[in-house]
């Protein structure tokens, strides 16, 4: 009975001293976001207005995409449109290509991984450096990030020093210091910055009345990504667009208290011209999906979500089974849900990671309704095609108990004898209850009983 | 069609209720009574220093003090004459690599966070990301309460100078201390790509 999901997690689980450790890692990360939230008296009412900014402007998004186009161009930036992955990847080429980039450094983007951008460059021959220290670990070790935000947190130091001696970056033998080894990084990425040929970043936030884009790191890697390269490409997904700095003001004050439990990221830059000696900027807005999704009734809320990560940090199944346990590249109570908007038929195992404790909606900072939009999800299971048999069964089965009550008195009032069945054969493992745990004992008079005995 | 229209178009057949811009005139955002000490407290708490200058003072005798090993030092600002290296001279960005210290001025900065706003004003923004160290002057007089103070700012002319600041450049930055990254097993590291070390020097009128 169990779905993709628990069975990948159950793989997660087997190291039971790193489960705890992510566990607590990110509820650490969630009591930072608590402090910085109940610093502010305005928190709720900023969430509020978020969401109805966020609301507004994906619902008026073609008024703001085409002033937000204008704008950049008038700054000098040539913007490109992409319908899909596939558009995306050939537009990033054809200007790679015009310029006759070999080297292109990178700041982190889940647009580009959405697109699978870096396998198909790689491909045709270009060299694809991540420049985010998470990202660039997991760029050398061959994988794809287990968070949005802390990409390689299912990596330890010690996983991180040996890949690290392995590549010849870091040439102490044994010293996997978190200190050290983020240097030996630094260094090794200050000369792909300084030789590669083109800088690529994502934008957290695209601005309708000023053409910028507003790229948001705490490392300074976007920065140093189009600082010394002569070409800046940035890609960026339609609903990241906003009206003007009122709005983002709103936004750079939850990304990252609500993300990091920072009070801010360390670098909020704002591109809207190309440097002086650099060749134009240029900007691709990439739909792939985006204008089918804002038609879905049910979860066209999904595009408010600015990407900050506090719904995965809070979840109770994400920081019990791990980023590689979902079957999306954006794992968490958002990537069930974009999962499902991308294909619902190759993602419905995701959609059980979630008890609906709905702690992913009271922490999000754009109000998006995550846990209300996996219930509906999985109300389409069965038209989907998706559903569990077994699970559809015992439904129909519970329907049949719950729909009569002398049946239901019936079996309550027998169900302690279930208690006289040998212990083996009850808790053998092909008994989904007794998991992890002994198969619990039924009582020997049902609640309806006792009640009324305590009111007689 | 392009896919411009394509997507425009689409777009358009699929969106369904359409939705108001709410009012953003009545956010209650935080302000403190003494903004510069609230500022100093958060450039401290993101791992950066705030240095009151003196009036009178002669920075460049200050930043050799806190840097007396520094060889190369970075800057285009007319007050600063020690500086071996001018970010509007270099042939290429990346010859401004090996800066020990790069010094640059801010225009404001932010109470809440600690950011600081930097428009670019010099030929090489590099020198802001690529200087081991990095020293920002600003007018203690510049501190805002809250970002939708600095936005808001950054939305009109600067009131000192009259211009727009990204007429010329068209980039700037808020930095708030240095740069840092906790990738690594989530152990706070101070120095990933850019800056190790971030120091703001709070000039009197």
């Amino acid at each position: 009975m169990s779905t993709q999901h628990s069975k990948a997690a159950k793989q997660f689980l087997k190291n039971q001293q790193y489960a705890h450790w992510h566990d607590a890692t990110f509820w650490a990360v969630r009591s930072k976001r608590d402090k910085m939230a109940y610093g502010l008296d305005e928190w709720e009412q900023l969430r509020e207005k978020a969401s109805a900014i966020k609301r507004h402007t994906i619902t008026h998004l073609d008024e703001y995409l085409d002033q937000f186009a204008t704008n950049a161009e008038k700054n000098g930036v040539e913007v490109h449109w992409a319908k899909d992955a596939k558009e995306f990847n050939e537009i990033v080429y054809g200007i790679l290509k015009n310029h006759n980039v070999k080297k292109m450094v990178k700041s982190k983007s889940m647009l580009t991984e959405e697109c699978e951008m870096n396998p198909y460059l790689e491909s045709k021959g270009i060299e694809v450096v991540e420049t985010d220290l998470g990202e660039r670990i997991i760029q050398l070790k061959g994988q794809k990030p287990s968070h949005i935000v802390m990409p390689a947190i299912h990596l330890n130091h010690d996983d991180v020093g040996e890949l690290f001696e392995e590549k010849g970056i870091s040439n102490e033998k044994g010293n996997h210091d978190p200190t050290y080894l983020t240097y030996r990084a630094r260094l090794s990425l200050r000369n792909e910055f300084l030789t590669a040929d083109a800088g690529m970043t994502g934008g957290n936030f695209g601005i309708a009345e000023t053409g910028d884009i507003v790229v948001c790191t705490n490392e300074g890697n976007a920065d140093m990504s189009t600082s010394c390269p002569k070409l800046h490409i940035a890609a960026i997904g339609l609903e990241k667009i906003i009206p003007n700095y009122e709005c983002l003001a709103v936004f750079q004050r939850m990304l990252c208290r609500a993300g990091t439990g920072q009070p801010t990221t360390t670098y909020t830059s704002h591109f809207r011209k190309a440097r002086p000696t650099a060749h134009h900027m240029h900007i691709i807005l990439v739909d792939n999906g985006r204008s089918e999704w804002i038609g879905d009734p049910e979860h066209w809320e999904s595009l408010k979500c600015i990407r900050c990560g506090s719904c995965m940090n809070t979840c109770p199944v994400y920081r019990r089974s791990g980023g590689y346990s979902y079957s999306y590249f954006i794992p968490g109570p958002i990537g069930i849900n974009l999962g499902m908007l991308r294909n619902p038929q190759a993602h419905s195992g995701n959609v059980s990671a979630c008890t609906l404790c709905n702690s992913c909606q009271t922490v999000c900072p754009a109000k998006v309704n995550l846990g209300d939009q996996i219930y509906l999800w999985r109300q389409q299971l069965d038209s989907l095609g998706t559903a569990n048999p077994e699970k559809k069964m015992m439904c129909k089965g519970m329907g049949m108990l719950y729909g009569s009550p002398g049946l239901y008195n019936f079996a309550t009032g027998m169900a302690h004898f279930a208690n006289l069945v040998p212990s083996p054969l009850l808790n053998c493992g092909l008994n989904p209850w007794a998991e992890s745990h002994d198969m619990f004992k039924f009582p020997k008079k049902p609640f309806h009983e006792m009640i009324k005995e305590i009111e007689k | 069609m392009s896919s411009k229209e394509d997507i425009l178009k689409k777009y358009r057949a699929n969106v369904r209720e359409q939705f108001d811009m709410p009012d953003l005139s009545d956010i209650r955002a935080i302000t403190y009574p003494d903004p510069l000490l609230q500022f100093m407290n958060m450039v401290k708490s993101v791992g950066g220093n705030a240095i009151e200058v003196d009036k009178g003072a002669d920075i460049n005798q200050l930043i050799k003090e806190l840097y007396p090993d520094a060889k190369e030092i970075a800057s285009n600002l007319p007050e600063i004459t020690i500086a071996t290296r001018n970010p509007d001279d270099v042939g290429r960005a990346r010859d401004l690599n090996g800066t020990d210290v790069g010094i640059i001025r801010g225009m404001f900065g932010v109470a809440e966070n600690g950011c600081v706003w930097i428009p670019q004003q010099m030929k090489e923004k590099a020198v802001c990301f690529i200087s081991e160290n990095l020293i920002i002057l600003l007018d203690k007089s510049q501190i805002v309460n809250n970002m939708h103070e600095a936005y808001h700012r950054l939305s009109t002319r600067d009131p000192k100078s009259g211009l727009d600041l990204f007429d010329e450049y068209g980039y700037g930055t808020f930095i708030s201390g240095p740069s840092k990254t906790a990738d690594i097993a989530q152990v706070l590291v101070m120095g990933a790509q850019a800056a190790r070390s971030a120091t703001i020097l709070l000039l009197p009128e």
